[in-house]
């Protein structure tokens, strides 16, 4: 059925909040009874007690485990204890446990003003804002123990801290940040603007979006839980056996990334679910905004590479609670099971990371360009290219290794070709920059950064992926700045356009311009000056995640860190920037301050509950920009002027 | 300032929009069924790409010293009782489609006792299985499967007990007719989720198949 | 709007125009400098290799920055003599760009896979780990690595010299089967001479990196990782573990020599003789070591006396089959 443009206007329901059965709802109880923040910390640590002590009971009759301070299974329980208390606390088990009877959900009423940010909330909207407020978290804590690593490194030889708390350092910070990268896109926008987008009034399953969010956040106790336990020294990788011969610290990480894999799941699940069946009248695939194509791409890859790292989490884990040889080469099992599960995910998660950075800018390119986006198919069909791809490469890690080392030939071609795909970005961006008019508004400077980045981070992954260079470069800085350049200068450049740009419409407030610029600037020229530096380092011979190096490399480790430390500072300006303009000093913003076409700047501002008075009929994309005649955009069924969206705004340059 | 229950305007659906989005959500719950078989594939799959990988390398001989078995009975009974439930839940479906609810509820909830049957016998195979964790990669392998299984029959049971809850409550709700099989949004939805369930259990039991092959047979 | 200059051909002139510039620069003033150096054959074909890469990568990197840098200076809408953007189907695809982009990307493509397959082939591996039964590997390198566990192995100039790597937390040893076994804990290799590098682990994952020898193997336990290279100069060298082995690994790291053969077998004779001692009570040279009863992983090689660690043995025989 669709709906036509002649649609009836009388309406059947009407009240303040849509009917619960279909899942727009979010929870409020007055008083003591409502669940909350607080609540879900006070029954994740009676959780997390409770766990701790019945894994000193379980082993009790082994005197030398039990209450030694190094029970990896009273470790583990008590983690798993914690993390269902926490989900228990929080209201996410309510429904589930309420359906065990039967029961529809309960009906609730919207809750006014701040509180509802610290609940169980099923608006993706304020999942969406949740969100923001997550990866930031998890984004300032692993910048402050990158500060750390860089304050090691000023030096050769003299130490800061142990090798024991440097490793410990490193380790938390490649975790944490790996843990972020996965959901910093997908999360706060994909959760925000893809119903926006799709002209939907909903989620598909609102409740499994607010569990990624809530479990997410759990996945932040989980990791830095090691560090009472002395932390784990085998990176964001995890590499047996030392991961074997780690301390109970070692369990922090592998439920860490399993607890971070159920909410990947869960929000894949979600969004793709959404994304397929959601989409308003006229919503074609040939409609879609090139966003949502990304997120889809990404959705696909977080429901069916996860699993993997999951089942590779949990043999972990039960190699070091029940003792089984999963990768104890020693005992019947093989360590490099570990490297060919760790990075049969691991691939897959690294365009987990990249796909959401191109989707955000090709979406923000038309806008600031004044022109349609370039070879929109080439895009789409790249992003699920690339999603396919990138289950066949992942040995492209393993080089060195000696694990099959006939097939190197096979995945150095794969990876090469997973690179055609990937370079549609440029052609698209390219394609739309051509004899455009460009507004270099802050959004737009981080857009073109990430091309600039995300070339050098593409052109070097080629290099990488030639196994003759591998040779020299695998294991060293060169990697260390490869991956650098792809996921901090392009996905999290993407994701700063991103925020710029999407916030007004988020927030209702502008982010300040000249405190943006500022921000753009310092943080493009530090982080250049940070990792571009790295490629020499890794190519005179420094390895990763070590605290010394030859005396000759302390000029050029000096100037990164320097220039780390700046690029610090520029995220405080960030910082400042969000504080400002968000709290101490708001600007309304315009109701479409960039003149966009997307569907999502046409609701109204504040947008609705429901998103859309009426379900919008989509009767073109959203890339109509200086054409004369342009098709309305979508029909939003509201009577009087501005029934249709408008689009030809390519002539009407505000400024 | 978009604080979004500011925006109280007061909530309105055409019938058109309700039914647009009813099947928005029935197709969701049609292809989340789909893709949830497809996130469980790549679970399994690891675990078999293990069991594989393992038993290839036999490293230091101990893939399977003494060629090893977990206790077959044990194996059988599990997969058996869970062929059995989902033979029942398809049956169950098939009735439920024809129109026979009643069918539906005794073999779904006779499903559910072969579920939970299933899954009891999984774990207490636990005190009969005759070798350490660590002796072998085989051993080390069965553990992972025992544990992942534990957690698949209780989904899988979890998903059957709520669908029948909700039927039983509906009922009690309309009062004795076969609210099932009604043209409301509630039972329309209902539908779809059994649909998706009898599909995730022909999936268990099919993979359940491939495992008792490599474990408890080969 | 005939006016409007043809854009395309002035980006490609500059660009070409630019990289042929930086493709000389770079060839002839960088080439020869890049790391890791020409010390042995695999150092250098895979500094070719790289040289190669780059010269192909740097018009890359050259024609999109012209394209931005053409676009901001050209198209900004701060220029009031900007024209108006057009919009319209023109404007939303080009099957002729869109083509040649796929087609000039895929032939760049499938050329470097290729080039990458061919450099790896006839460099016997490139210098990195092949595991234990190299599918490339140089002449003579098969019948020296079998006759290394024998004990009539022995090495004469000119021959493959075969040289266990052991790795463990948190240094490398040496051993020299064509010289009795002696373990020596420094690294001293025979000029022009193709070497045979058997890479393992006694505990967790390491990764043998001979930076100036172009020679990389993660070291794994109970698995022989073999690399092989042929010295081409005589010099101090650094071996570093770059893969993460824990606490220590950041001090993981020590230094070899490349002598001339005969001050190699004078080294090598001497030490052989110096060590006969404490060879005796190595274990027998094998390619990998298991660790016995006695030591957690790495801790005693099997010396004879103890009964090796068996879990077949240790499970096998308590527990009956079912
Ligand atoms: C043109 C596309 C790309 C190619 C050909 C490529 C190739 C490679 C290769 C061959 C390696 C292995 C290096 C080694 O350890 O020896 C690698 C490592 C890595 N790449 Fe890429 N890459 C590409 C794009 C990306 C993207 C888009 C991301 C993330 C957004 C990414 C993230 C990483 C990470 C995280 C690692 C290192 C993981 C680790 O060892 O900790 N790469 N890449
Ligand atoms: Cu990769
Ligand atoms: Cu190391």
């Amino acid at each position: 059925m669709t709906i036509s443009a002649e649609r009836p206007t009388k309406s059947v329901a009407t009240s303040a909040s849509p009917p619960t059965s279909r899942g727009v709802s979010w929870t409020q109880r007055p008083g003591w009874m409502s669940q909350h923040l607080g609540t879900a910390i006070v029954v994740a640590v009676l959780g997390y007690t409770f766990g701790h002590w019945l894994g000193n009971y379980i082993t009790s009759g082994y005197p030398y485990i039990a209450n030694s301070g190094q029970n990896a299974a009273a470790n583990a329980l008590a983690l798993t204890f914690g993390v269902a208390g926490w989900l228990l606390g929080i209201g996410a088990l309510n429904y589930p446990l309420a359906k065990l009877v039967g029961k529809e959900p309960e009906k609730d009423t919207p809750v006014d003003g701040w509180s509802k940010y610290f609940r169980y909330t099923l608006d993706h909207k304020v999942v969406g804002l949740q969100y923001v407020v997550g990866v930031l978290l998890f984004l300032f804590t692993g910048g402050l123990l990158a500060m750390a690593i860089r304050t090691e490194l000023l030096s050769p030889t003299t130490h800061v801290f142990g090798p024991g708390t440097y490793i410990e350092i490193v380790s938390e910070h490649g975790t944490i940040m790996m843990m972020m990268a996965t959901s910093i896109i997908v999360g706060p926008l994909g959760n925000y603007l893809i119903p926006l987008m799709i002209g939907s009034r909903r989620m598909a399953f609102p409740r499994i979006e607010a569990f990624s969010f809530w479990i997410f956040i759990a996945g932040y106790g989980v990791i830095f839980s090691a560090l009472p336990y002395g932390g784990f020294p085998t990176g964001w990788t995890g590499y047996a056996p030392l991961q074997t011969q780690a301390g109970p610290g070692m369990i922090s990480y592998l439920l860490g990334f399993a607890v971070i894999g159920l909410g990947m799941m869960a929000a894949g699940f979600n969004i793709a679910a959404t994304i397929i069946n959601c989409r308003a009248p006229g919503m074609t695939w040939s409609r879609v905004p090139i966003f949502v194509w990304s997120i889809l791409a990404t959705a696909a890859l977080l429901t069916l590479a996860t699993p993997t790292l999951f089942a590779a989490g949990l043999f972990g884990v039960l190699d070091k609670t029940v003792q089984t040889a999963f990768y104890v080469t020693e005992h019947g099992g093989s360590s490099y099971l570990w490297e060919n599960l760790f990075w049969f995910f691991g691939h897959p998660e690294v365009y987990i990371m990249a796909l959401p950075g191109f989707g955000i800018v090709a979406e923000i390119l038309p806008v600031f360009t004044r022109k349609p986006l370039f070879a929109y198919k080439v895009a789409a069909a790249g992003m699920i290219g690339v999603a396919l791809l990138s289950f066949f490469v992942w040995q492209h890690h393993l080089f060195q290794s000696g694990i099959n080392p006939d097939m190197r030939p096979l995945f150095m071609l794969t990876t090469e070709l997973i690179s055609i795909p990937t370079g549609f970005i440029f052609l698209v961006g390219m394609g739309t920059l051509y004899r455009a008019k460009i507004r270099f508004e802050v959004p737009m400077l981080f857009a073109m950064a990430v091309f600039f980045n995300f070339l050098i981070g593409g052109v070097t992954g080629v290099f990488l992926s030639d196994v003759p260079v591998n040779v020299t470069v695998h294991g060293g800085f060169f990697v260390l700045s490869h991956f650098h350049y792809t996921i901090m200068g392009g996905l999290l450049f993407a994701f700063m356009a991103g925020l710029y740009y999407w916030l007004p419409k988020m927030t209702g407030r502008m982010m300040n311009k000249k405190l943006g610029q500022w921000h753009f600037w310092t943080m493009f020229v530090f982080f250049n000056l940070t990792f571009f530096p790295m490629f020499i380092i890794g190519l005179l011979g420094q390895p990763r995640r070590v605290f010394t190096y030859a005396r000759n490399l302390t000029f050029l480790n000096d100037f990164s860190s320097i220039s780390a430390f700046l690029l610090g500072f520029s995220f405080l300006i960030f910082f400042a920037n969000l504080m400002w303009s968000m709290y101490i000093k708001p600007v309304k913003a315009p109701a479409n301050p960039w003149d966009s076409l997307g569907l999502e700047w046409q609701t109204a501002n504040p947008i609705p509950l429901y998103n859309f008075e009426r379900i919008p009929v989509i009767m073109t994309d959203p890339y109509h920009y200086s054409e004369v005649d342009a098709p309305a955009l979508a029909d939003l069924g509201l009577s009087g002027p501005g029934a249709k969206a408008s689009s030809s705004s390519g002539k009407s340059d505000k400024k | 300032m978009t604080d979004t229950s500011h925006n109280q305007k007061p909530f309105s659906e055409t019938p058109e929009e309700v039914e647009y989005e009813l099947r928005g959500q029935i197709g969701a719950i049609w292809s989340g069924g789909r893709l949830f078989i497809g996130m469980y594939t790549f679970l399994l799959a690891s675990l078999a790409f293990s069991y594989f990988y393992l038993r290839a390398a036999n490293n230091g001989l101990l893939w399977r010293p003494h060629n090893i078995t977990a206790p077959t009975s044990y194996g059988w009974t599990i997969w058996t009782l869970s062929l059995v439930a989902a033979a029942l839940v398809l049956f169950g479906q098939r009735r439920l489609r024809s129109g026979n609810v009643l069918d539906w509820q005794v073999a779904g909830w006779v499903g559910v006792a072969c579920g939970l049957g299933a899954l009891g016998a999984q774990i207490w195979e636990f005190t009969a299985v005759p070798f350490y964790p660590g002796s072998s990669g085989y051993a080390s392998t069965f553990i992972g499967w025992s544990v992942i299984n534990i957690g698949t029959l209780a989904v899988a049971t979890y998903w059957l007990e709520t669908t029948l809850a909700r039927s039983l409550r509906m009922r009690k709700k309309s009062g004795g007719a076969s609210p099932e099989l009604a043209t409301t949004a509630s039972a329309r939805l209902f539908r779809a989720n059994v649909s998706s369930m009898t599909y995730f259990w022909g999936f268990v039991a099919l993979s359940g198949a491939l495992f008792l092959a490599m474990f408890y047979l080969l | 709007m005939n006016k409007d200059p043809n854009h395309l051909r002035r980006i490609f002139v500059i660009t070409a125009v630019l990289s042929v510039a930086a493709d000389l620069l770079y060839w002839f003033l960088a080439g020869p400098h890049i790391p890791p150096g020409r010390m042995t054959s695999t150092a250098s074909s895979n500094q070719w290799d790289f040289n190669i890469l780059m010269v192909i990568a740097l018009p890359v990197l050259i024609g999109v920055w012209v394209f931005l840098g053409y676009t901001i200076a050209n198209w900004s809408s701060k220029r009031a003599s900007a024209p108006e953007p057009k919009g319209g189907a023109a404007a939303r695809s080009n099957m002729k760009a869109q083509t040649l982009w796929i087609v000039i990307t895929s032939v760049v493509v499938l050329f470097l896979a290729g080039f990458g397959t061919f450099e790896l082939i006839i460099g016997d591996g490139s210098g990195g780990g092949e595991g234990p039964n190299p599918v490339w590997e140089p002449a003579g390198a098969a019948q020296a690595e079998t006759a290394a566990l024998t004990s009539s192995a022995s090495w004469a100039p000119g021959k493959v010299l075969v040289v266990q790597v052991i790795a463990q937390q948190w240094k490398f040893t040496y051993r020299y089967p064509q010289f009795g076994g002696f373990e020596s804990a420094q690294l001293i290799l025979p000029n022009d001479t193709t070497v045979a590098f058997n890479v393992t682990s006694l505990d967790v994952i390491h990764s043998f990196w001979a930076y100036q020898l172009e020679v990389k193997a993660d070291a794994n336990p109970q698995e022989n990782n073999v690399a092989f290279t042929t010295t081409k100069q005589l010099g101090q060298f650094t071996v570093r573990c770059s893969e993460l082995c824990g606490l220590w690994h950041g001090a993981m790291y020590d230094f070899g020599k490349v002598e001339t053969r005969s001050n190699f077998t004078n080294w090598a004779t001497t030490t052989e003789s110096a060590n006969s001692a404490n060879t005796a009570d190595l274990p027998a040279f094998a390619w990998t070591y298991v660790p016995d009863a006695n030591g957690a992983a790495g801790g005693y090689y099997p010396d004879g006396t103890v009964t090796p660690y068996s879990t077949v043995e240790t499970y096998g025989a308590k527990q009956a089959a079912s």
